[in-house]
C-alpha cells in the first residue's frame, strides 16, 4: 500500500537525499508565484488550482472532478512511477486531490498540513557537538530563518529564537539544559521573535540593543521589558565566553555574537551567499555607510572564524551536512556583498543601494509585533510570516 | 456592494477548503441564469480562492466580496451570479 501523507520532516528528508520527485501545488496562483517549496536541486513542479481541477472536471466531487480533469489534462504531465507530493495552503484540498490520482495509479502523496506546516517546520543540526561544548542551529526551511542554541554542562543560550518557542522548550528538555539566557542580534522585521516569550517561560533574562527597542517607523518605544544589550558585552557559558559586537546598518540596535574569539552568530548581517539590506527600518540611504563601516569590523576578525548567519535564501547555499556555516575567509571570497564591503565606502554604498528586493508591507507590522506594540492572535501571527524572508540583498540570488 | 440581494444563501462556516467551493458549485448550478448565490465562510483563503474561480467558471460571475465581523470572528461573504 503506497503512503498517503508525508509529514514536512519526511519531505524534508526526500529534498535533502536528493530523491526525484513531483510537486503538485493546487493553491490559487497568486500564493503559488508568492512562494513554493523549494530543495537545493531543482524540484519539477506543476502549479494547477483546484478549482480549475474542481470546474473543468465538471463532477459535483472534489475527487471524481480530480479523476476527471487529471484524464484529460493532466496524463502528459504527470510522471508515473515516481512519487507525487500533493500540496495546498493547509493540506485538506490536496488530500482530495492525492486521492483523486491514486485512484488513477499515481503515487500520489498529500503534503499532511499543507504549506502552513511546511512553514511552521523546524530543524535542528548540530554544527559541533562535545561533552564541553555544543552548538545547534534551528531553522524553519520553508522561511529561511536560523537561530541558535548554545549548550554547555546543562546550560543553554539561545540566540534569535523564532515564534514556535515549545520547539526550543522540548529540544532543551530533550538535551536535559535549561535556558538561562535568551539573546536577539536585532529586532527582526521578516519574522516574529519568540524572545520575550521564550525567556518568560523558563524564567531567564530577555537581551535587545535598546536602539531596536524603538520601532524606527513608529518611533515609539517597546511595550515589552528587554534587558539592553551594549556594545562588547560579554556572557559565560561553561568554559566559554560570548562577546557582543555592535554593528548597526541592518537595524541601528544590530549586533553580532563571536563565541571563544571562534564563531560568529551574523544574525542580519553577513549571509552566506549575500548580506543584509540597510532600508528595513525606512533608513537605506543613511543607514547603509553605517552599515559599510560594521561590515568592517567582521572583515577585520580572522579568516577561520566560522560564520553562522540569520537567514538563508536558498536551500542550496547549505554545506554536505545541511549546515548554513561557512569561514570568513571563503566567504570574503565569494559572497559578493561581503567583497563589496572590501572596496571604498561609495562603491559600496552604491552598489547596496542598487540592490534592494522589494520591501514587503508587512515587514512594518511585524517589527511592531516584536517591540509588543501590537499583539496578533494566532492566525494573523501565521499570517504576517507567509512566505520566505526578504531580509538579504537580491543581487546574489537573480 | 452591501446587503446585496441574494436568491439562496450558503452557509460554508466552518467548512475547510475545498468544501466551501464544492458546495457553492452545486448551488450554483441549481439556480436559473440572473440569480444570486450568498456564500458565507471562514476560510480566509476562500476570498481569493472565489475570485480564481470565478475567472475559470464560464456560467458564473463574481458579483462582491466583504468581510463581516461575527463575535470577534471574521466571516467572508462572497456574492456569486449565475450569467448562463
Amino acid at each position: 500500500m503506497p503512503q498517503a501523507e508525508w509529514s514536512s520532516a519526511e519531505l524534508k528528508q526526500r529534498l535533502d537525499n536528493q530523491e526525484k520527485l513531483f510537486m503538485l501545488d493546487v493553491r490559487n496562483r497568486d500564493e503559488f508565484d508568492l512562494w513554493k517549496i523549494e530543495g537545493a536541486q531543482k524540484i519539477p513542479t506543476l502549479n494547477v488550482p483546484y478549482f480549475e481541477m474542481l470546474e473543468q472536471g465538471g463532477k459535483d466531487d472534489m475527487i471524481d472532478s480530480v479523476v476527471a480533469y487529471a484524464e484529460q489534462a493532466l496524463v502528459q504531465q504527470l510522471p508515473k512511477g515516481q512519487p507525487i507530493a500533493v500540496v495546498c495552503a493547509k493540506g485538506g484540498t490536496s488530500a482530495f486531490v492525492a486521492e483523486g490520482l491514486r485512484k488513477l495509479g499515481y503515487s500520489a502523496v498529500n503534503l499532511a498540513g499543507g504549506m502552513t506546516a511546511w512553514g511552521d517546520f523546524y530543524e535542528f543540526k548540530p554544527v559541533l557537538e562535545s561533552s564541553s561544548l555544543s552548538i545547534y542551529q534551528i531553522g524553519r526551511p520553508a522561511r529561511g530563518c536560523l537561530s541558535y542554541l548554545i549548550l554547555s554542562q546543562g546550560e543553554a543560550i539561545v540566540i534569535d529564537p523564532l515564534r514556535h518557542t515549545e520547539k526550543y522548550l522540548d529540544f532543551a528538555r530533550e538535551k536535559k539544559a535549561s535556558i538561562k539566557l535568551v539573546l536577539d542580534t536585532h529586532g527582526h522585521a521578516d519574522h516574529i521573535s519568540g524572545g520575550r516569550a521564550l525567556a518568560d517561560k523558563v524564567n531567564a533574562p530577555y537581551y535587545l540593543h535598546p536602539y531596536d527597542g524603538i520601532h524606527p517607523l513608529d518611533v515609539l518605544p517597546a511595550q515589552l521589558s528587554y534587558e539592553f544589550l551594549r556594545d562588547g558585552q560579554e556572557f559565560f557559558i561553561g568554559q566559554s565566553k560570548l562577546r557582543t559586537i555592535h554593528i548597526p546598518g541592518h537595524t541601528l540596535g544590530n549586533l553580532a555574537f563571536l563565541l571563544d574569539e571562534k564563531i560568529l552568530f551574523t544574525g542580519d548581517s553577513v549571509f552566506i551567499e549575500s548580506i543584509a539590506r540597510p532600508d528595513l527600518g525606512g533608513h537605506g540611504e543613511t543607514w547603509a555607510p553605517i552599515h559599510y563601516r560594521s561590515l568592517q569590523k567582521i572583515v577585520q576578525l580572522p579568516e577561520n572564524v566560522l560564520i553562522l548567519p540569520g537567514h538563508f535564501s536558498s536551500p542550496r547555499e547549505a554545506n554536505a551536512q545541511g549546515l548554513f556555516a561557512k569561514t570568513l575567509g571563503e566567504l570574503k571570497k565569494k559572497n559578493e556583498g561581503l567583497m563589496m564591503a572590501q572596496k571604498s565606502e561609495r562603491e559600496f554604498v552604491s552598489y547596496i543601494l542598487s540592490s534592494l528586493p522589494i520591501f514587503p508591507p508587512q515587514y512594518v507590522e511585524i517589527k511592531r509585533v516584536n517591540a509588543g506594540l501590537v499583539v496578533p492572535d494566532e492566525e494573523k501571527a501565521a499570517e504576517l510570516e507567509l512566505g520566505k524572508n526578504i531580509c538579504a540583498l537580491s543581487k546574489a540570488y537573480v | 456592494m452591501n446587503n446585496q440581494n441574494a436568491d439562496k444563501v450558503l452557509d460554508a462556516r466552518g467548512l475547510a477548503c475545498p468544501m466551501p467551493i464544492v458546495k457553492a458549485r452545486q448551488e450554483i448550478n441549481q439556480l436559473q441564469p440572473g440569480q444570486v448565490l450568498k456564500v458565507l465562510s471562514t476560510d480566509r483563503g476562500s476570498v481569493k480562492d472565489f475570485q480564481g474561480w470565478a475567472q475559470t467558471a464560464k456560467n458564473l460571475q463574481l458579483v462582491s466580496q466583504e468581510t463581516q465581523n461575527e463575535n470577534g470572528k471574521e466571516i467572508y461573504v462572497h456574492y456569486v451570479k449565475r450569467v448562463s
